[in-house]
């Protein structure tokens, strides 16, 4: 356990993760909330991950980018607009959340194809060394990525080429509904790194203390000239992959997935600080749901696209 | 003018290109060192370095992406596949990333990258000599230019290394050897730009790339025969100059397509669907490969691929037939 962090950030951490859950919430209240892969129990990963990297280093994410654009600075009621197809959003609805993308704060986006952002970003990293800005490429993809070439490709010219690239593996432990040891034949997905020589740790992702410390361990060598590195960061998937999939998984495992809850944990470990109490909470709770108000009616307001508009940006 | 090889023509534009603007990097197998497969990047490397001119392994998907993301963060790079067959690895990237990137990001990200490929049958058999243009003439968001000359080569080279998107360049193998004229000067052709390079009355053949060659031969055939055929290379295989191709049918009143590629879903079938919708009483005609892969064997390659003489056979019963049904309406 990592505590580092002063009181005042312990605090901001956990409003970070109060937010994402609370917005993926009131996404799933629209009348239409659409094809949607939320984050809960990956709350820990986003915000951890948001915390270390600079704006002008570039992020790039899976599908499953709610939290990581949250997390990353994306107005909420932008990001909500935009989730649920109307102009108003950063991508003005054309992007929702399989390609959610804010390059004024180095989102690079997310990409709807698993795997498919891999490629992609050892391309983002490639321009940050040829034009020296000192910047280090993010690329979070989750455990099913793990099972593509593309991945093997990406730290195969990463470790040749010594880009400045950390990639991230949000290993939830299921691609849709296989498990990762059934999907994935390495004992460890960090073992998947070693043939490169790319550095490689696993850790939990349910802490977000710890993925901070990774994280910035990991950025601070790239940053230094180092190459790739590879972090797995193992946490659960609370819910079913998406809006749209069926939850087959059985109930006495999902009821085991609360102890991992980040944000329980990460209370329980600030009550243990001394810095929360029932009172301290209900504040962070009030801030929360106020933003979460005001997204909600900037959705709300926001117009519907219009195509002839879409048509001139092909 | 100077006359130069087709290879030296591709050296020369990307050459000039990469002096006027630092930002273009090459990737791609062979390229560094060895000068190209096909000896077209011969003296980049020595002159502008390995950072600029990298040798990439063997993996089109990842060369592919990261031609994708470096473009969206401000280089503008040239990635080199070998042959357009193996593009098909390298699909996702510049399908699913880089050809949606301007419309999904509303105009906040941009893929200002070349991809330069090969196509054509020359020997290499069923995986290395195809001529995929249809397939991505097809996707919104992505620019298809096919020279045919030296010229031509230099200046849609040019074009696409200033595209404000993802340009597919795609040259074939029989032209490498092949010499022509270049201007001195810097002379871009642009998109959406054919050109007639025979003049004719009765009727319109279209083609590109090495086809467009072959099309010049069966004309002279028809010559002989007294039948005036208007051969227009397409240059540019998506955006297409519908103006000059509409013009030019509205004076032969007759279009024969000719494609080293599928008739089926095929470059040609498209540019006559669309001129008969501008055109009432348009005769069309289509020619491509025959349906089966394209063999290393020289008698199974050319029985699948068009020739002068298939041009010409296609072109006189396009014309014959013609004829039968103005008989029919008057009688």
């Amino acid at each position: 356990m990592e505590q580092a962090c002063s009181h005042a950030e312990g605090l901001r951490r956990l409003e970070s993760m109060l937010l994402l859950r609370a917005f993926e919430a009131a996404l799933l209240r629209q009348p239409k909330p659409g094809f949607q892969l939320l984050s809960r129990g990956e709350e820990a990963v986003a915000v951890g991950i948001c915390t270390v990297l600079e704006r002008s280093d570039p992020l790039l994410c899976s599908g499953r980018s709610i939290a990581m654009a949250l997390a990353r600075g994306v107005p909420s009621g932008g990001l909500l607009a935009e989730l649920i197809g109307k102009d108003g959003g950063p991508n003005k609805g054309r992007a929702g959340r399989a390609h959610v993308s804010m390059p004024s704060i180095g989102l690079y986006g997310a990409h709807g194809v698993v795997a498919g952002n891999l490629s992609v970003a050892a391309g983002v990293a490639l321009a940050q060394q040829q034009l020296h800005t000192g910047a280090v490429t993010c690329c979070v993809f989750g455990d099913g990525a793990c099972g593509a070439g593309a991945l093997h490709e990406t730290l195969n010219i990463a470790a040749l080429w010594q880009l400045p690239l950390l990639l991230v593996c949000d290993n939830n432990g299921y691609a849709v509904s296989t498990a990762v040891r059934q999907g994935i034949a390495v004992e460890q997905l960090t073992d998947l790194a070693a043939p490169f020589g790319v550095p490689a740790v696993a850790i939990d992702g349910t802490d977000v203390d710890d993925v901070v410390t990774a994280m910035h361990e990991a950025v601070t060598a790239i940053r230094a000239g180092s190459g790739p590195r590879f972090i797995e960061m193992r946490c659960t998937r609370m819910g079913p992959h998406s809006t749209a999939t069926r939850e087959e998984r059985p109930s006495a495992e999902l009821e085991r997935f609360r102890d991992t809850d980040p944000i329980m944990r990460y209370e329980q470990r600030l009550r243990a600080l001394g810095w929360l109490d029932d009172a301290k909470l209900a504040e962070l709770q009030a801030a929360v749901a106020t933003a979460i108000t005001a997204a909600e009616q900037y959705a709300a307001d926001a117009p519907w696209p219009d195509g002839d508009e879409a048509l001139r940006d092909v | 003018m100077s006359r130069l090889f087709f290879r030296e023509a591709i050296a020369r534009a990307i050459s000039e290109e990469m002096q006027r603007d630092p930002t273009i990097i090459l990737m791609g197998q062979d390229i560094a060192e060895h000068g190209g497969s096909y000896a077209e990047t011969r003296g980049l490397f020595e002159r502008f370095g390995a950072a600029r001119v990298r040798n990439t392994p063997v993996a089109e998907a990842v060369t592919v992406g990261l031609a994708a993301g470096a473009a969206a963060a401000g280089l503008r790079p040239l990635a080199f596949i070998t042959y357009v067959d193996f593009l098909m690895i390298g699909l996702d990237p510049l399908v699913n990333y880089a050809a949606k990137l301007k419309f999904k990001s509303a105009a906040q990200l941009t893929a200002p990258m070349v991809v330069k490929a090969t196509a054509g049958a020359k020997g290499q058999g069923p995986t290395h000599a195809q001529s995929l243009d249809s397939w991505l003439m097809n996707v919104p968001g992505i620019t298809v230019l096919a020279p045919s000359t030296s010229g031509d080569a230099y200046g849609l080279l040019k074009t696409a290394l200033r595209a404000p998107g993802p340009v597919v360049y795609i040259d074939h193998k029989r032209l490498f050897p092949l010499g022509g004229e270049v201007p001195d000067g810097e002379t871009l052709v642009p998109v959406a730009s054919a050109a007639i390079r025979r003049e004719g009355r009765h009727l319109t053949i279209v083609a590109h790339s090495y086809m467009s060659l072959v099309t010049i031969e069966a004309a002279k055939l028809l010559a002989k025969e007294g039948i005036e055929a208007e051969v227009i290379d397409l240059r540019s295989v998506w955006p297409v100059d519908w103006d000059t191709l509409e013009a030019s049918v509205r004076r032969t009143g007759h279009l024969l397509t000719v494609e080293e590629g599928q008739e089926v879903c095929g470059v040609g079938t498209e540019i006559a669907f669309v001129l008969q919708e501008r055109l009432d009483g348009l005769r069309v005609a289509r020619l491509g490969a025959r349906r089966m892969p394209v063999s290393a064997s020289p008698v199974l390659e050319s029985y699948a691929l068009p020739d002068a003489e298939r041009v010409a056979a296609s072109a006189r019963r396009l014309l014959q037939r013609a004829r039968q049904d103005d008989v029919a309406v008057t009688t």
